[in-house]
């Protein structure tokens, strides 16, 4: 069997998401590139329309990262050191019903990776806002724009004192890649942060899924970078283009006033500064 | 060799679950179980137990943790009570549904503020209906046997369904009697490793395992389900007399009928109060009073039949409820239960039911014996005065 077949194998052709999804695009990447030996654990949400091959494991999605705790430490009692646990939530179940649960899990340093498949928003029951939707976003729950901005999971994880945390997106599969098989080979608790573009929540055309996912990067609204044992390393740098490059296609920020947009830039940019200060340095213990 | 120990009814459930070699434990702390597992925890940490000890940051994760293991091919083991066991409630329905043999220790306190910490049943009684099946005891050897007996229960081909231990707050939990402690290797013998044969996570036979079924089959699923429970009726039946062949104690299985021979009435209590009324029932008959007492172990799956051929030799039956079902056609759950049960009968007693015994209250001799008297008098004069009468309430 060729690696190709091979992932085709661990997730089938087809799925019941909505057209461009970027959730089974990401499920993908994570099985190509970590193979069979794993057992998922996570809601019945989006994930679940795309038909796995690997052991899956479901609890309601408030359950976040608990199930999988329970299964790793199941199979430690059984000797099986070779099968990776993952944990999958969407950005609801991980900023906001679960986010208690999850940080129980990093504190404990379970033996799981967690991969928060970030949407920005409550998508499955039709467009709700989650902690983790942008400042602006337009959602059927802030129909005139989020007016608070979106959560730092990211940072709030890695002062958990986990060993791996990780950022990345579906238009970099390389990145992505990297990012999960590094996960899988540290022991203890790993967390990996997916921005997946939604067509349907975000409004934007379908077949656009894989440009929004590069252009987040490309505008800085979405930084790539790792964080192993505190230190920090930024994995894409790219030449910064406009954020309204990324917002303008996006149907849920069409309400964007002028000030709204230049708003969005100075964070946009004061992330990246602040980003770009850590990079290469220990985020936990500075000099 | 057994030996015998001072042993509280906490205690004497961190024993069982030791005996049972649980693999994974998921616990979080709440009033009265905290003894049972931080005991549980020092056995781990001290080697006594081989087990992956998991402190939750609830009781909803806990138990998540738990069906997780369980899945995953570990006997699972925690404790909860009250507030606890609401707050967990939902991944109760998810075990339930996923057919995992967990078993969790109940102490059953009330649910109300954090003042509540004495015994009412409710908390476990809501949770009639999701598939747990539900033990109650006595005493703290009968915490420890129950816990044994459940591990079989639940891991019965035919029934792989959850099992929950009910034991009542402080006057179980931290009662102590003299408990024998049976040996590992007669444990051993009695439950073998746990596998389950349906549900495995094994990258190797890989296999999805939702907390509930496509939305055509939910009526299926449930019926399998109470398919599972009406097998576990015979499986309690069983398990407690081969418990018996092995360790010379049993407990009736469902249901222990004390003293019922040729009575014209008779008490049903569940946990804790039995002891007091056996009491009280052996006074009575040394007098000549015609009561007799039955002390309901399994209320899931409720012993319907055996109900009615207690019912079918007495004239009046009444229901010693810890509990409040408030609005209810008719007193508390035990009781409401027992009247479905007793329905069928062509001739059936006088059903009475008593309030009694919330949030620890005690529950005296003098008011076990009033409410046999309202029995006996029922039975005597074909006649309910109250069907509902909440004994303790004060004017």
């Amino acid at each position: 069997m060729t690696e190709e077949e091979d992932v085709r194998a661990l997730q089938l052709p087809g799925h019941l998401c909505c057209p461009g999804c970027a959730g089974p695009i990401g499920s993908k990447l994570i099985l190509k590139a970590l193979g069979r030996r794993v057992v998922c654990f996570g809601p019945g949400g989006c994930g679940g329309m795309a038909v796995k091959t690997v052991p899956c494991f479901t609890l309601h999605f408030s359950g976040v990262g608990t199930g999988a705790a329970g299964i790793a430490a199941a199979l430690e009692m059984k000797g099986k050191s070779d099968i990776t646990v993952l944990s999958f939530a969407g950005d609801g179940g991980t900023s906001d019903i679960g986010f208690g649960k999850l940080s129980a899990c990093a504190e404990r340093n379970d033996n799981i990776i967690h991969l928060c498949c970030d949407n920005e928003g409550y998508m499955m029951t039709g467009i709700q806002k989650s902690s983790a939707t942008p400042y602006k976003a337009w959602t059927t729950t802030t129909p005139t724009g989020k007016v608070t901005w979106k959560k730092d999971l990211v940072m709030i994880m890695a002062y958990h004192y986990v060993p791996y945390i990780a950022t990345t997106t579906i238009a970099y599969p390389e990145d992505f890649m990297t990012k999960v098989r590094k996960a899988a080979g540290i022991p203890g608790f790993k967390y990996i942060h997916i921005l997946q573009p939604c067509p349907t929540g975000w409004r934007f055309p379908s077949e656009l899924t894989v440009e929004i996912s590069r252009l987040a990067v490309q505008t800085r609204a979405w930084n790539l970078y790792e964080i192993e044992h505190g230190t920090v390393r930024i994995t894409q740098k790219p030449t910064p283009k406009p954020v309204r490059e990324y917002l303008a296609p996006q149907g849920r920020f069409r309400h964007l006033a002028e000030q709204d947009m230049k708003e969005i830039q100075v964070s946009v940019n004061r992330q990246w500064e602040r980003l770009e200060k850590l990079d290469g340095k220990n985020l936990w213990w500075p000099e | 060799m057994p030996v015998m120990r001072l042993l509280d009814g906490n205690e004497a459930g961190a024993y069982a679950a030791k005996l049972a070699r649980v693999g994974v434990i998921g616990v979080y702390p709440i009033t009265p179980q905290t003894e049972m597992v931080t005991r549980l925890a020092r056995m781990v940490a001290e080697g006594e137990l081989k087990a992956k000890y998991i402190t939750a940051e609830s009781e909803h994760a806990a138990m998540s943790i738990c069906a997780g293991a369980s899945a995953a091919g570990a006997r699972v083991f925690t404790a909860s009570a009250s507030q606890g066991i609401v707050y967990m409630e939902e991944v109760l329905w998810a075990v339930a549904g996923q057919r995992l043999p967990v078993v969790m220790a109940i102490c059953n306190r009330t649910i109300a503020f954090a003042g509540n910490v004495r015994a009412t049943h409710n908390d476990s009684l809501l949770q009639r209906d999701n598939g747990w099946i539900q033990l109650y005891c006595e005493n703290s050897q009968e915490v420890l046997d129950t816990i044994l007996q459940a591990y079989r229960i639940a891991e019965n081909r035919d029934v792989y369904l959850p099992v929950a231990v009910c034991l009542d707050a402080f006057s179980l939990t931290h009662t102590a009697m003299p408990v024998e402690i049976p040996d590992q290797k007669d444990v051993d013998t009695f439950l073998p490793p746990y596998k389950h044969e349906y549900v495995h996570l094994d990258p190797d036979m890989p296999q999805e395992i939702v907390y509930g079924p496509e939305p055509d089959d939910v009526t299926e699923y449930a019926y399998q389900r109470e398919v599972a429970m009406q097998h576990a009726k015979k499986v309690v039946r069983e398990v407690d007399e081969d418990y018996h062949r092995h360790f010379g104690r049993s407990y009736g299985g469902p249901l222990e009928e004390y003293r019922c021979e040729g009575a014209e009435g008779v008490l049903i209590t569940m946990g804790s109060i039995t002891g007091t009324a056996k009491d009280v029932v052996d006074e009575m008959r040394r007098r000549g009073q015609l009561i007799g007492l039955v002390k309901l172990r399994a209320f899931r799956p409720f012993p319907s039949e055996e109900m009615r051929a207690i019912a079918s030799r007495v004239k009046a039956v009444g229901f010693v409820d810890r509990n409040f079902s408030l609005g209810s056609s008719g007193g508390g759950v035990g009781c409401v239960e027992t009247a479905r049960a007793l329905y069928p009968m062509e001739k059936r007693p006088l059903l009475l039911d008593f309030i009694i015994g919330l949030e620890g209250r005690d529950v005296t001799p003098d008011q076990v014996e009033q409410m046999a008297n309202r029995v006996l008098s029922a039975a005597r004069t074909g006649r309910v005065e109250r069907d509902v009468e909440w004994v303790q309430l004060r004017s």
